[in-house]
C-alpha cells in the first residue's frame, strides 16, 4: 500500500518475507537507512515495514520493486536463523534520582552551545566543552590508575590496515573515505575553477580525485595495534591510553548530536595475555561504577553488539553476545525514555593479536580489550539528566564548573 | 557401541568443521580447539554452530555457542542432546 503523507514524503508499507524477532527490530532498522538515497525515514516491527520515500524526486515503480526486494534481503539475511543474544547487565542505576526531564537540544541550539555544521558534525559550546573536560579527567584518573601510556594517534588511518583487520566486510556502511586531487597541473587548475557546491556538496570536475589510501579512523585502539605489529609485545603486556576522534557514518540515522558522524573517543586499551585483558576490563569497569555513583549518574551496563552490516551481522553479533565481547555503558535519556550507549567495555581475544602478529613472550597470539568513552555523548547524556541551572548539579562537577 | 556411536559423532564433527572452514580434513584433529587454526575465528565458529544446528536437527542457545570451543566439548555436548 502506498500513501502519500505530505507533499515531499511517500510512504511504502512492506510485508518482511519473514517474521522479525522484537530484539532484532532495532537492529534492521537502523539498516534499512543504507537501502536507498530516497529513504528520509524508516519504522520496522515485526510484521511491519514502513519506509517514507522523499518524494521530491519521483520514485518509478520499477524502483519502488527494486527497493522493496533490498528490505526484503536485509531482513532474510539479519533474521533468518538468528540468534536471540544473551542479555546480560552488570549494572543497573537508571533508577537514580535525576532533576531533569526535558530534552535539552533546544536550549542548547539557542545558547550557541550546539551548532549543526552538517548531518552529524556539529560545533560544541563553552558549556558542553567544560563537561566533557571534566569527564575526560575522571577518564585519564582511570588511565593512570593503570598506569597506561599515553598515546598520540593520528586521524587517518590506511586502507591496507583497516583491510586486514576485516574492516571493509563487518563495517562498510559506516567508512568515510578521504582523497586528494591528483597531482597534475591541468586537473588542479580545472578544480579551481570548475569545482563548485550544490545542495548535496561538492560537484567537482571527472577524474579529479587520487585512488583512496587513507580513510578517517573509526575507532582509536586500532593505532595501538597497527603500531605494535609484526614484532613481540615488549614486557608481555601493556596498558596504554589515548583521545581521538572517530568516524562513522551512519546515514539518516545522523539525526541529532546522539548520533554524530564525527565524535571523540577516549578509550584505555589492554594488551597481554587473556587473564591480563580480562581482569583489567571488570577493574575499569568496577572503578568508573564509583566515579558515576558519586555523581550520581543514572545509566545500565549492559551486553550488546556492534551494528555489523547485514553479510556478518548475523554471525558476529551472535558470536559477540555468546562470549560476552562487549558491554555497553548505557545513559538514561529521561526526556524520551530512553538509554543512549555512552561508553563501552570490549574484549576482543586474540582478533587483533592474529590479525597484527602482536606476539606473546610464549609467541602466543596478544589478547586486546578496551574501554571506550563517547565524549560528546556522555556532556549531551549528563546535560539531560541534570539540565542547565547548575544549583541542581552534583557537588562534584559544580565544584569543577563554575 | 556407545564409543561406536561417539567415534561416528566425532567423525562427522570433523568433516563439518573441514566443510565450515573449507579446509582440507587433515588439518582438523580429534582436540582442535577455537583458534589453533585461523579458519576457527568468530565467524568460523558461528558457521560450524549453523552447520551443527542442520545436520543434527538441534538448537544451541548463546549460552552454549560460548562453550562449544573444541571437538571433545562439541562431541560431549551433542551426544547428551541424542539421549
Amino acid at each position: 500500500m502506498n500513501t502519500t503523507l505530505d507533499r515531499k514524503t511517500t510512504v511504502l508499507e512492506i510485508k518482511p518475507v519473514m517474521s522479525i524477532p522484537e530484539y532484532l527490530t532495532g537492529q534492521v532498522q537502523s539498516k534499512l537507512a543504507y537501502v536507498d538515497e530516497a529513504i528520509v525515514e524508516a519504522q520496522v516491527s515485526s510484521e511491519r515495514i514502513m519506509i517514507f520515500l522523499d518524494s521530491q524526486e519521483e520514485i518509478f515503480p520499477e524502483r519502488k520493486a527494486k527497493l522493496e526486494e533490498k528490505v526484503q534481503r536485509i531482513v532474510n539475511s539479519m533474521a533468518k536463523g538468528s540468534i536471540k543474544p544473551k542479555i546480560q547487565v552488570l549494572e543497573d542505576h537508571l533508577d537514580r534520582p535525576i532533576p531533569y526531564s526535558k530534552d535539552p537540544t533546544p536550549e542548547l541550539i539557542d545558547l550557541n552551545e550546539l551548532s549543526k555544521e552538517s548531518d552529524g558534525v556539529y560545533t560544541l559550546g563553552p558549556l558542553l566543552t567544560r563537561i566533557i573536560d571534566f569527564f575526560e579527567k575522571q577518564f585519564i584518573d582511570l588511565a593512570d590508575s593503570f598506569e597506561a601510556a599515553p598515546y598520540r594517534f593520528p586521524t587517518l588511518i590506511p586502507a591496507k590496515q583497516l583491510e586486514k583487520v576485516n574492516y571493509f566486510k563487518a563495517f562498510p556502511h559506516s567508512l568515510s573515505f578521504v582523497t586528494h586531487l591528483h597531482e597534475d597541473l591541468d586537473l588542479i587548475d580545472e578544480f579551481s575553477q570548475r569545482a563548485f557546491c550544490d545542495e548535496n556538496g561538492l560537484v567537482e570536475p571527472d577524474g579529479s580525485f587520487d585512488q583512496v589510501e587513507n580513510l578517517l579512523s573509526p575507532a582509536v585502539c586500532y593505532h595501538l595495534y597497527f603500531a605494535l605489529a609484526d614484532k613481540p609485545l615488549p614486557d608481555g603486556k601493556l596498558a596504554a591510553t589515548a583521545v581521538g576522534k572517530c568516524f562513522r557514518y551512519e546515514a539518516i540515522n545522523l539525526a541529532s548530536i546522539e548520533r554524530l558522524w564525527d565524535f571523540t573517543m577516549r578509550e584505555v586499551i589492554f594488551v597481554g595475555p587473556k587473564d591480563y585483558v580480562l581482569e583489567n576490563r571488570e577493574i575499569a569497569r568496577q572503578r568508573m561504577e564509583k566515579v558515576f555513583e558519586k555523581i550520581g549518574f543514572a545509566y545500565r551496563v549492559e551486553s550488546a553488539n556492534d551494528p555489523f552490516f547485514i553479510g556478518e551481522f548475523r554471525k558476529q553479533a551472535a558470536f559477540q553476545s555468546a562470549f560476552q565481547l562487549k558491554y555497553e555503558i548505557r545513559a538514561s535519556l529521561p526526556f524520551k525514555n530512553s538509554t543512549l550507549a555512552v561508553g563501552s567495555y570490549n574484549y576482543h581475544q586474540d582478533f587483533f593479536g592474529r590479525h597484527m602478529n602482536i606476539t606473546l613472550p610464549d609467541g602466543s597470539p596478544s589478547h586486546t580489550g578496551c574501554v571506550a568513552f563517547g565524549l560528546e555523548r556522555i556532556a549531551f547524556a549528563f546535560i539531560a539528566q541534570y539540565g542547565f541551572d547548575k544549583s541542581n548539579w552534583p557537588k562534584e562537577v559544580r565544584e569543577v564548573i563554575k | 557401541m556407545e564409543n561406536q556411536n561417539i567415534n561416528l559423532i566425532n567423525m562427522k564433527i570433523q568433516e563439518i568443521l573441514a566443510e565450515a572452514f573449507q579446509v582440507s580434513p587433515e588439518i582438523i584433529t580429534p582436540g582442535l580447539e577455537f583458534g589453533d587454526i585461523p579458519e576457527w575465528d568468530s565467524l568460523g565458529h558461528m558457521e560450524v554452530m549453523m552447520q551443527l544446528e542442520d545436520e543434527f536437527g538441534i538448537e544451541i542457545s548463546a549460552d552454549t555457542i560460548a562453550e562449544l570451543i573444541s571437538i571433545p566439548k562439541i562431541a560431549e555436548y551433542i551426544e547428551n542432546q541424542r539421549k
